[in-house]
């Protein structure tokens, strides 16, 4: 038995992050406290670096650890923390749930069934050499180095507007300071 | 059902659960929060695809979506504060000056 | 040559109305528009004679000049054609002779007026149509002028516009004309139809050749008829000539006597060869003709305006025309015309001075007694009249005589029932006619003291033209314009059996003219008791003979009241303000409405706009993956 655990051991773990995913994601609605809600996000984030490791690509999910769960669920835990103060009271869901509701069943639907057909098979295993960082790197700087170019463009100009939206905020308060 | 099925299924749903979580929570914070799910969803997509297919193409992209979120993180986050001082509640109900 | 003869008179339009006014404080502005207004005009008369020696030497083969090409349409192509034969040279002299007479006239009775340059340009644009009218050899040519003059005449009718009456009186004129004017048009489309070309000199031909042409010439007789009744003013459509007197007296007597209002007599003498074969309308025309002739007759005893009387009895004359036309004599027609536009511009340009001497006294009951202070007018006026009674040897007997004749001796349609109200007619006349000679200048004066003291005599621009007339009005009638005529419109048949009444009938006629002087004379030579006395005993007769029978009332009320409330009801309430202000009133409720419906979609609320967005993102997946 523990062969075939063993043999199908891939298979398992897979699996089971794949629920964890899900379970936690399902989570995420359910949950009333928002630093709750954070942790549910953080936790299925993880598990989709599980994922990603496990189908080859552990470049990526190292990015996905550093920069989602590092980086930008801390900005929000932050976030929560800078304005949250007491219990979150009141109604928990909007006037929608019940359309929201039977929305996701159909989308589910059509997504699902639009896509459920055997797919060619993957060309390669898992850890392909395709997917190292070297030829990650490679490929990013010398095929798509436009992209590369734009992206620092768009940080740029992600930097310059957070500073803007500061400066609004000061003003906002000095002048109701003020006034 | 094989694995890629799986994980595309996975995407679909992680992609379904954010939108809907986006229509039916009324906190600010978590609608954010739920879109951040969806751009994970998607990510999940991009990286069976790209796996499957065997080009870089799809890493960049993944690479790319990640930086996209970072900044759209960055600049939400300032709104939603402004926001917040100007209605003094999370709650998206009180949001509805664009009314008619 | 023919061209030039037309033009001229456009020029002295086109000189006159751009700089008259502007020349108005300019010393030498008024000899400036003397000279065009009137040189002009008689330049034109001097290359009509000569025209007409150069067709006498022509052995009268008609001359045709052709000045451009119009359209060209299809197979079909319309020139402007110049045409002189016998009848257009007679019309041309006419028209540009009594024309230039006129315009010379009016230099002295307009010198004190502030639109001199004004008058003068309007004249000689209505001389520039005639001429168009009565020397163009297609009936397009011809219409062409035929609607000018009528612009000319509404715009000369209410020349002095600042009284709204002449303005309603200029567009009535020009109104009923137009009513005319559809079934002229009716009857050159049927006549395009049926020839493929409008040219007057083709059509009669083919007339008058050996196979008759299959359209109904009675139905194209009458429908050109119908334009004439609008332009001559006949029944039914005779009620703007009494009106028109509003406006100056030159333009009475140019456009409303001589010229204008004869011109559906000259269309009609034109279309000879379609009326030859055409009995039904002919007896049409001299039914109208001599009717129009006695009712007008009639009106024309009783009223009290000085021009009023001249209107009528040019509607009257205009009337005995027709009916030389309804019986085939068409010379006869076009002689009477020129006789009439002789001693009826006299007529008129002698009320002119008298009105001139009166300082604008138009009413009969308040003059009398001017034989003495205005003598040559007096004397002008007397010939005129007598001329205009019948009385021999003056132009007025030899075509007056020469109508009764054939209208009672005609094989194509004589009676002696035409005769008879032909020869009651000329009676009226000759009384009505001496009526207004006693009543202006014999007799006691009635005037108003303060106008008798600048009574004086007109100038001398004013009487010479008034003698010029008066001598044409007394030899005119030597003039044999119906022989002249006879090779191109050829004389009707009379009746054999019928020759034996033909002097007694001669006698008869000077007897009535000579009675109807004496009982002129009787009535307002004598005491003023008589005609008080005649005129109570016959009171109703009275009221509905002054009251012109009531036809501009009938018409109001027919026809005026009806078209208004249908414009009223129908047109502005259902059409324009129901229907089409209410459809795009209605569309753009329509838009509004919808704009609200879908503007409810705006809640402000971001859940709603995320589940649309998953609506779509649903609909649009299921829809493009139908087929998978």
């Amino acid at each position: 038995m523990i062969e075939k655990l063993l043999s199908n051991l891939d298979t398992l773990l897979l699996l089971s992050c794949a629920f964890g995913a899900l379970g936690c994601a399902a989570l995420m609605l359910v949950l009333r406290q928002p630093m709750r809600v954070a942790m549910a996000l953080i936790s299925s984030m993880l598990f989709l670096a599980g994922i990603y490791g496990l189908l080859g690509v552990h470049f990526v999910a190292a990015f996905q650890v550093l920069i989602y769960v590092g980086a930008v669920m801390v900005f929000m835990v932050y976030v929560i923390m800078l304005l949250e103060v007491r219990e979150h009271s009141g109604p928990l869901y909007s006037r929608l749930l019940l359309p929201g509701i039977a929305g996701l069943a159909v989308l589910l639907v059509a997504l699902i069934a639009g896509i459920w057909r055997p797919l060619p098979s993957a060309a390669h295993g898992t850890g392909a050499s395709g997917y190292g960082i070297a030829a990650f790197s490679v490929a990013f700087l010398d095929e798509y180095w436009l992209l590369f170019e734009l992206t620092s463009v768009l940080l740029v100009a992600a930097v310059v507007a957070a500073l803007a939206v500061i400066r609004v905020g000061r003003a906002h308060a000095g002048g109701r300071a003020h006034g | 059902m094989d694995r890629t099925q799986l994980l595309i299924g996975l995407a679909a749903a992680l992609f379904c659960l954010g939108l809907v979580g986006v229509i039916v929570r009324r906190h600010v914070l978590v609608m954010l929060m739920c879109m951040e799910l969806m751009l994970n969803g998607v990510n999940l997509s991009l990286v069976t695809f790209a796996q499957q297919s065997g080009t870089t193409v799809g890493a960049v992209v993944v690479f790319l979506v990640f930086v996209v979120a970072t900044i759209e993180i960055a600049l939400a986050i300032p709104i939603v504060l402004l926001l917040v001082r100007a209605k003094r509640t999370l709650d998206l109900g009180a949001y509805n000056d664009l009314k008619g | 040559m023919l061209t030039a003869v037309v033009l001229l008179p456009l020029l002295g339009f086109v000189l006159n109305g751009l700089f008259a006014t502007r020349l108005r404080s300019h010393p030498l502005g008024h000899g400036f528009v003397t000279a065009l207004g009137c040189g002009l005009p008689i330049a034109s008369f001097a290359l009509v004679v000569l025209g007409v020696l150069k067709l006498a030497a022509a052995g009268w083969a008609p001359l045709v000049e052709t000045a451009y090409r119009w359209a060209q349409i299809g197979d079909a192509s319309f020139e402007v054609a110049f045409y002189l034969d016998r009848l257009s040279a007679v019309m041309a002299l006419v028209v540009t002779g009594v024309g230039s007479a006129i315009h010379v006239y009016s230099v002295g009775y307009m010198k004190e007026d502030e639109g001199y340059g004004r008058f003068f340009a309007y004249l000689n644009l209505f001389l520039f149509f005639m001429l168009l009218l009565v020397l163009g050899r297609s009936l397009l040519v011809l219409f062409v002028g035929w609607e000018g003059v009528g612009l000319a005449s509404y715009l000369l009718i209410g020349f002095w516009f600042h009284d709204l009456a002449n303005a309603r009186a200029g567009k009535k004129a020009f109104i009923t004309n137009r009513v005319g004017d559809a079934g002229f048009l009716l009857g050159m489309f049927v006549l395009f139809q049926a020839f493929g070309t409008l040219d007057m000199d083709r059509i009669d031909a083919s007339f008058a050749g050996p196979v008759l042409p299959a359209v109904s010439a009675s139905l194209v007789g009458i429908l050109l008829f119908i334009g004439a009744t609008g332009k001559s003013a006949q029944i039914p459509l005779h009620v703007w000539l009494p009106d028109a007197m509003a406006g100056p007296t030159p333009v009475s007597a140019l456009i409303h006597a001589a010229t204008m209002v004869t011109a559906g007599v000259y269309l009609v003498a034109r279309m000879s060869g379609v009326y030859l074969h055409a009995p039904e309308a002919s007896a049409v025309i001299a039914a109208i003709g001599v009717g129009t002739a006695f009712f007008a007759a009639t009106i024309a005893l009783v009223q009290t305006d000085i021009k009023k009387v001249l209107a009528y009895s040019t509607i009257s004359q205009l009337g005995f025309m027709f009916l030389a036309l309804g019986v085939g004599a068409y010379g006869v027609a076009i002689f009477h015309l020129v006789t009439h536009a002789f001693f009826k511009a006299c007529l008129f340009l002698g009320a002119g001075s008298v009105i001139h001497a009166l300082g604008g006294e138009q009413d009969l009951r308040r003059m009398g007694g001017l034989a003495r202070r205005i003598p040559l007018t007096f004397v002008t006026f007397a010939i005129a009249t007598a001329a205009i009674a019948g009385i021999p040897p003056l132009a007025g007997f030899f075509s007056k005589d020469e109508i009764l004749w054939y209208a009672f001796a005609s094989t194509r349609g004589g009676s002696p029932l035409l005769w008879f109200f032909g020869a009651a007619t000329a009676l009226m006349t000759a009384f009505y006619m001496f009526r207004l000679l006693w009543l202006a200048f014999l007799g006691p004066s009635r005037m108003a003291p303060e106008v008798e003291h600048h009574v004086h005599e007109s100038p001398r621009s004013m009487t010479s033209v008034l003698v010029l007339l008066a001598v044409l009005s007394a030899f005119g009638g030597f003039i044999a314009v119906p022989h002249f005529l006879e090779p191109q419109l050829a004389l009707p048949a009379t009746d054999e059996h019928l020759h034996a009444w033909e002097t007694p009938l001669l006698v008869l006629s000077v007897v009535l003219a000579l009675a109807g002087l004496a009982l002129a004379a009787f009535l307002y030579g004598g005491p003023s008791g008589r005609v008080d006395a005649l005129r109570a005993r016959f009171a109703g007769a009275h009221r509905w003979l002054s009251g012109k029978y009531f036809i501009d009332e009938l018409y109001e009320a027919v026809i005026g009241r009806p078209l208004v409330w249908v414009s009223d009801r129908v047109f502005l309430r259902v059409g324009d303000r129901a229907l089409l202000d209410g459809t795009l009133n209605g569309m753009a409720a329509v838009a509004r409405g919808g704009a609200w419906v879908l503007g409810r979609v705006q809640t402000g609320s971001l859940h709603v706009y995320a589940w649309l967005v998953l609506a779509g993102l649903a609909g649009a997946l299921l829809w493009s993956w139908r087929h998978v």
